[in-house]
């Protein structure tokens, strides 16, 4: 069911931001436009809002820097969130807004998986090089998982890249973490039943299985579930000894582990993917918030790295900026606009901003790879990072000042 | 299945069920008096959840559980007569500035306010308390609890059911027996025949509202105290069951919205204890269908006269 009521409401609120920094304009400078489209608005701003930052900091320094091989930069920023939730089918009409602007160069975004599953069809036709930050569904990408549907115009030539890795290492790293750090051998594994959330949770439940874990019971709870106690009350004669939600807090996440409390299955460790690591308990709507006290013992996992080659360089930058620290997925998003503003810089000039467009696309795509502040970074053939990263979180309930927040445990390399 | 977990999926069931008959109960007396589909009566539920939200964490500072049942009766009950006589106010508003002035207009017309008025309180919420989900006190614990048959009942469901029964009796007992009930009826029967009898339709109109809405912000109380968080958008999907529980219930028929909340609670309650979780929304319409196809007028029909 989609809250499509204030799709047109929200379409009209497109923004353009001038990231131009202080510095004068290079001469005979042309202006070029990276495209944005992130949830911006609703439940989800938690999640936007960070990510939007860290586009906006590195399109500021290469402004400030004199721009980048002549050209001024800024941003079309599109807001993906329909009625407070990330909504597909406006992510598709925002990329269509996008591709139809000459000015445009490429984009980062979008933040969800069936949000890029929407819009790479788009994109694909237009030719429009997009980078994700965040999606992980391997479904975008992949052809053993359907991606060549996706990219029909033109299977060949790849347009959507990522930094995030995916999903099918994300949940059986989740199913690892479950399986050995936690002992866990009986996973009740819960899906908010949509792209991201199911597709994770089939991949950790896999590994799990394959790791020996048994799996007590495998439900869907779609997003307007308030009620999970029902659900957990069935589950609970099966005896599991640890759950998993396939989700993000806006789908559930924060309520389910709040409602395992009443169902008094409150103190089993909870796992869940990138989508519930979502700020600290003072921050209204995140997961530690929603969930209160019964947030211990959860533990996530994001799908990039955490220990980026030079931490403190880009978080004093954007706290100097925002004054906050930055978000999961900023520096994601920060490394996303350094390997389009890094081809921009490597293509030849020209005002034809089709010629311009395809050459960035060419060159991303092309093999080559990219020093960004996430570290070095390459893709695939199919637009996939050559990163293969995750990064693991527990919550503890002392930390930001007794609000409680997620504390790094440790990052590990899945290699190829 | 073994008896505990079908006794506790029952109270699960029942709790449910309780909170989408008080909402339905908005929409089927509305829908009696003037034959308007409430749409934004789902958001009225979302509102109530906000206001009782607001003074439970504002001016009372609350952040969790309280121990004392005198301290937690001092916090509830004005909390729930505020909430009510707030929403009621809010329901005769909307009545007085969105319907009233539609009221011989085509039907379509007040439908499209009815939707208007739900972005409007939809919007305002979020305008107040932002887009991201807010965190309920949940002041009666659930460690107060009980063991029947196994299951561990908590004081709060007993207490949600038990003053839902409460409210569908008084409410059954102020419609029959009452002054103002008559002439609920008998607007909903004849509203020109009512007014020459000297029934004050608006009067009576806006008591249908108060009540309804009342109900609503009842049941955006019970919500938040159980379900632990709500969101702005929270009336939609709320909404539509409630809405899809008058229906089944027959539309008009106050005894058939409470039996047919009851009975989405149940369908609802059931899929997920069963495995298909992931149906229970269609699965609820199925049985809307169902039931429709074989009683048109709903389970208990529209009994002229009772309804209001």
């Amino acid at each position: 069911m989609k809250f499509s009521k204030l799709a047109g409401l929200s379409a009209a609120a497109v923004i353009v931001v001038s990231a131009c920094g202080g510095g004068a304009s290079p001469s005979g400078g042309a202006t070029v436009k990276i495209g944005v489209d992130l949830p911006l608005s609703g439940g989800e701003l938690p999640n936007g809002e960070p990510t939007l930052n860290g586009i906006k900091l590195a399109v500021k320094q290469a402004n400030d820097a004199g721009g980048v091989n002549g050209y001024t930069i800024e941003l079309s920023v599109q807001d993906d969130a329909v009625n407070g939730v990330h909504d597909p089918q406006q992510g598709a009409k925002n990329v269509t807004t996008l591709a139809a602007d000459p000015e445009v160069i490429a984009m980062v975004g979008p933040y969800n998986s069936n949000v890029g599953l929407a819009e790479v069809p788009v994109t694909n036709e237009a030719g429009l090089l997009q980078c994700s930050p965040a999606n992980t569904n391997p479904g975008i990408t992949k052809p053993d998982y359907g991606a060549l549907d996706v990219r029909k115009a033109h299977p060949d030539k790849i347009n959507y890249v990522r930094v995030a890795t995916t999903d099918d290492i994300q949940g059986p790293a989740g199913a690892q973490y479950a399986y050995n750090d936690l002992g866990a051998r009986n996973a009740l594994i819960i899906d908010d039943t949509e792209t991201f959330g199911k597709g994770v949770a089939d991949e950790f439940e896999k590994e799990f299985k394959s790791l020996g874990g048994k799996i007590a019971d495998r439900v869907g709870a779609p997003k307007s579930t308030t009620d999970y106690t029902s659900i957990l009350t069935a589950a609970k004669s099966k005896n599991p000894d640890v759950v998993y939600f396939g989700g993000v807090t806006t789908t559930g996440g924060g309520t389910l582990r709040k409602q395992m409390e009443q169902a008094g299955m409150g103190d089993l460790p909870y796992v869940g993917p990138d989508g519930i690591v979502d700020g600290s308990g003072a921050t209204d709507g995140s997961f530690i918030n929603i969930a209160g006290a019964a947030a211990a013992n959860a533990y996530g996992t994001i799908a990039a790295i955490h220990d980026i080659p030079d931490p403190t360089a880009f978080s004093d930058a954007y706290k100097a900026e925002y004054n906050k620290d930055p978000g999961a997925y900023s520096a994601p998003a920060y490394g996303c606009t350094q390997v389009i503003l890094d081809a921009l810089k490597n293509v030849t000039k020209t005002s034809d901003m089709a010629a311009l467009r395809e050459a960035i696309r060419a060159y991303v795509t092309g093999g080559n790879t990219f020093d960004t502040a996430l570290g070095t970074v390459g893709f695939d053939e199919n637009g996939d990072t050559t990163q293969h990263i995750i990064s693991f979180y527990k919550t503890d309930m002392t930390a930001a000042d007794g609000a409680g927040d997620w504390v790094f445990t440790k990052q590990q390399d899945f290699g190829n | 299945m073994d008896i505990p977990t079908i006794t506790q999926q029952l109270f699960n069931a029942l709790t449910l069920g309780a909170i989408y008959a008080l909402i339905a109960l908005g929409y089927t007396m509305v829908y009696g008096i003037i034959e308007l589909i409430n749409f934004a009566h789902g958001d009225v539920f979302m509102v109530g959840a906000f206001v009782a939200m607001w003074m439970m964490t504002i001016p009372l500072g609350l952040t969790g559980a309280v121990n004392d049942p005198v301290q937690i009766a001092l916090i509830l009950i004005p909390v729930l007569l505020v909430t009510m006589v707030v929403m009621g106010i809010v329901g005769i508003l909307i009545e007085r500035f969105a319907y009233r002035p539609l009221r011989s207009a085509p039907r379509l017309a007040p439908l499209i306010t009815a939707v208007g008025v739900s972005f409007i309180l939809q919007n305002i919420i979020q305008a107040i308390f932002g887009p991201s989900p807010r965190n309920v006190p949940q002041v009666i614990s659930f460690t107060n609890r009980f063991d029947v048959l196994g299951a561990h009942i908590s004081y709060l469901s007993v207490l949600i059911l038990g003053l839902t029964i409460f409210l569908i009796i008084a409410l059954q007992l102020f419609i029959g027996r009452t002054s103002l009930g008559r002439a609920m009826r008998s607007t909903a029967q004849d509203r020109e025949a009512a007014a020459l009898m000297g029934v004050d339709i608006n009067r009576t109109i806006a008591a249908t509202f108060f009540i309804g809405s009342a109900l609503a912000g009842t049941a955006g109380l019970v919500h938040g105290l159980y379900y632990g968080s709500i969101i702005f958008n929270l009336g939609f999907f709320a909404g539509l069951k409630a809405f899809t529980a008058a229906v089944l219930g027959g539309i008009g028929n106050t005894t058939g919205a409470a039996l047919g909340g009851f009975l989405i609670g149940f369908v609802e309650v059931g899929a997920a204890a069963l495995g298909y979780s992931r149906w229970s929304e269609a699965l609820i319409f199925a049985v809307l269908v169902i039931v429709l196809v074989f009683r048109p007028a709903g389970l208990l029909g529209q009994q002229v006269g009772e309804r209001a």
